[in-house]
């Protein structure tokens, strides 16, 4: 019975991981990958980590492909044409496969397979209950938790700061201000200005006698390349 | 029994366990047509009318009159539609509503055939996570429905659905986490053990509350059906749908509202216990479970007739700004309190 589902799931985790780069429209590639996340949670109750599984279901399948399902199926749908890549990101991309390929099998390679004719570790009750994760996660593993959760913080301040600018563009105001940022960064990695293509420059305000009015500012920082 | 089923207490036959699951089906599936009736009698009343009375005796077969007119009707589709996925999200749907029943206690352990039977599906070491997850694979069911209709009512429903779910599943998840500390544990069953002194809603009344109104954004119900809002997008996700691929979205949002009540009166209010020291025999367990449900039933009917639908950015900031913020409020509360007391 345990085998029979053990290659049920594992045959849809990798239908779904293939399905994910061979399909062409990315809302299949999309629900690809669902059905991909859906089978590792599977996997994972067969090991008995039933809390594991249902987080899976839930952060990924609910959470995180929700997101995706949602922005694809706004905006995706398209047939995304593979023609418009340089030579020089195919062979990029080409290389990087074969790196991580080579990374992968090694650690497969070291220790994965070394398990195979083993009884594997044995079960002890109460081994991945929630009651267990959630004391090495507030004992043991609290450094790396607390960081995980910080930077998803980071990552969510940031999309809310970006989402708030409905206009796109910082007023001339704004552009004239400096703040510590400015030093900080290097250029080109910072506002909505120079994500739409123009430079971070500082103008003097439309009512102060100057000529510029921010419309042009911006027409004029038109990146040369 | 062998050695690897005592470890993890798989106890029951594996026709036990097979024989729970066909009745536990059988019966939730039953209360379904009394529940439409119901619903339908009780909105008539509230409105000053006496709603169907036509079919039977005082209208009481009018459900059965609704599915052979349903199961009958062609089956159709839009030109725009994408085939499979238009009949598989119904099937999503339905499946992860059924699903959800698997874990409910509906007693305690009864001694039946001479085997010990817990009068539930399953009892999970991740309880409620359970019932997330499938809520997590239910949303699929509504966006899939809706965007594979390939009309613009149907995929503007399932965006709303899309929102919706996702804002309200976090507070409902967060207001559960109050009573899961008090308990000390995930497991439904045990959970209702812990409440022989004190129901859960005493205590935990904000977090009680908090799941209400959450519950009512995740089954879709007035009056935060805007999924369906059918005075702006007609039907929502399921505009295109008919026969009996509507009904079993019906069918769905109505084992849902089953799932959320059968929550509530297991986490909130004691499950299969009565108060006042009141300890009657095991076989009444389930008639007292079904009974504390069908008080939450008739409440989610009432809301529907009394509460008109919010507007779509008065339900996001209800949910994020008041919903959140209590709920997590309410689980630091909790978390302080334990800690003091203990």
């Amino acid at each position: 019975m345990a085998e029979v589902l053990f290659f049920l799931t594992a045959i849809g985790a990798i239908t779904g991981a293939v399905g994910v780069i061979a399909l062409r429209n990315p809302f299949y590639s999309v629900l690809a990958l669902v059905a991909h996340l859906i089978s590792l949670a599977l996997l994972f109750l067969l090991l008995r980590a039933e809390f594991v599984a249902a987080a899976q279901v839930i952060v990924y399948a609910g959470a995180v492909m929700v997101l995706y399902v949602f922005v694809v199926s706004y905006v995706g749908g398209t047939q995304e044409s593979g023609h418009r890549l340089t030579k020089g990101f195919k062979l990029a991309s080409v290389a990087f496969g074969a790196a991580l390929f080579a990374v992968l099998a090694i650690a497969i390679l070291g220790s994965g397979l070394q398990a195979l004719d083993t009884e594997g570790a044995p079960y002890q009750a109460g081994f991945g209950s929630p009651r267990e994760i959630g004391k090495l996660l507030l004992t043991d593993f609290l450094l790396p938790f607390e960081v995980a959760s910080f930077l998803l913080h980071i990552a969510a301040v940031g999309a809310v700061t970006l989402a708030r600018r409905r206009g796109g563009l910082e007023t001339q105001g704004e552009l004239n201000a400096y703040t510590a940022l400015d030093f900080a960064r290097p250029a080109i990695t910072g506002t909505m200005a120079e994500a739409v293509g123009g430079r971070h420059q500082r103008m003097p305000e439309p009512g102060a006698g100057a000529d510029a009015s921010p419309a042009a500012a911006i027409v004029d920082s038109e990146p040369s390349a | 029994m062998s050695p690897q089923l005592a470890v993890v207490q798989y106890y029951e036959p594996w026709w036990i366990q097979i024989l729970k699951a066909v009745v536990i089906f059988a019966i939730i599936l039953q209360l379904q047509p009394i529940l439409i009736v119901g619903e339908r009698k009780l909105l008539g009343r509230f409105q000053g009318r006496y709603g169907p009375n036509r079919v039977g005796p005082y209208g009481l077969a009018t459900p059965l009159a609704d599915i052979i007119k349903l199961a009958t009707k062609e089956q159709f589709r839009p030109d725009t539609s994408i085939g499979w996925m238009f009949a598989l999200a119904p099937v999503i749907s339905v499946l992860t509503a059924v699903g959800a029943l698997a874990i409910i206690p509906f007693g305690d352990t009864q001694d039946i055939f001479g085997t010990d039977v817990g009068l539930y599906g399953l009892d999970v070491s991740i309880g409620p996570l359970f019932v997330f997850a499938m809520g997590a694979v239910a949303f699929y069911g509504i966006m899939l429905g809706g965007f594979s209709s390939g009309s613009k009512y149907s995929f503007l429903g399932s965006m709303r659905a899309a929102a919706q779910l996702i804002s309200y599943e976090v507070s409902q998840g967060l207001a559960l986490v109050g009573v899961v500390m008090t308990a000390q544990t995930l497991s439904l069953t045990e959970i209702v053990h812990a409440q022989q002194g004190m129901w859960y809603f005493i205590p935990q009344f904000l977090g009680f509350l908090i799941f209400l109104v959450a519950s009512f954004a995740e089954t879709n119900r007035a009056p935060f059906d805007l999924v369906e809002a059918d005075a702006e997008i007609v039907g929502g996700y399921f505009t295109e749908y008919g026969g009996t691929r509507f009904t079993s979205y019906l069918f769905a949002e109505y084992i849902n509202m089953c799932v959320v009540s059968l929550i509530m009166v297991t986490v909130f209010f004691g499950g299969w216990l009565l108060p006042f020291g009141i300890n009657p025999p095991g076989w009444v367990d389930p008639f007292i479970v079904l009974g504390k449900t069908s008080f939450f039933l008739i409440f989610f009917i009432w809301i529907r007739a009394t509460l008109p639908r919010l507007r779509y950015d008065q339900l996001m900031s209800f949910g994020w700004k008041i919903l959140l913020p209590l709920a997590t409020l309410n689980t630091l509360v909790t978390a302080i309190i334990l800690v003091v007391t203990d």
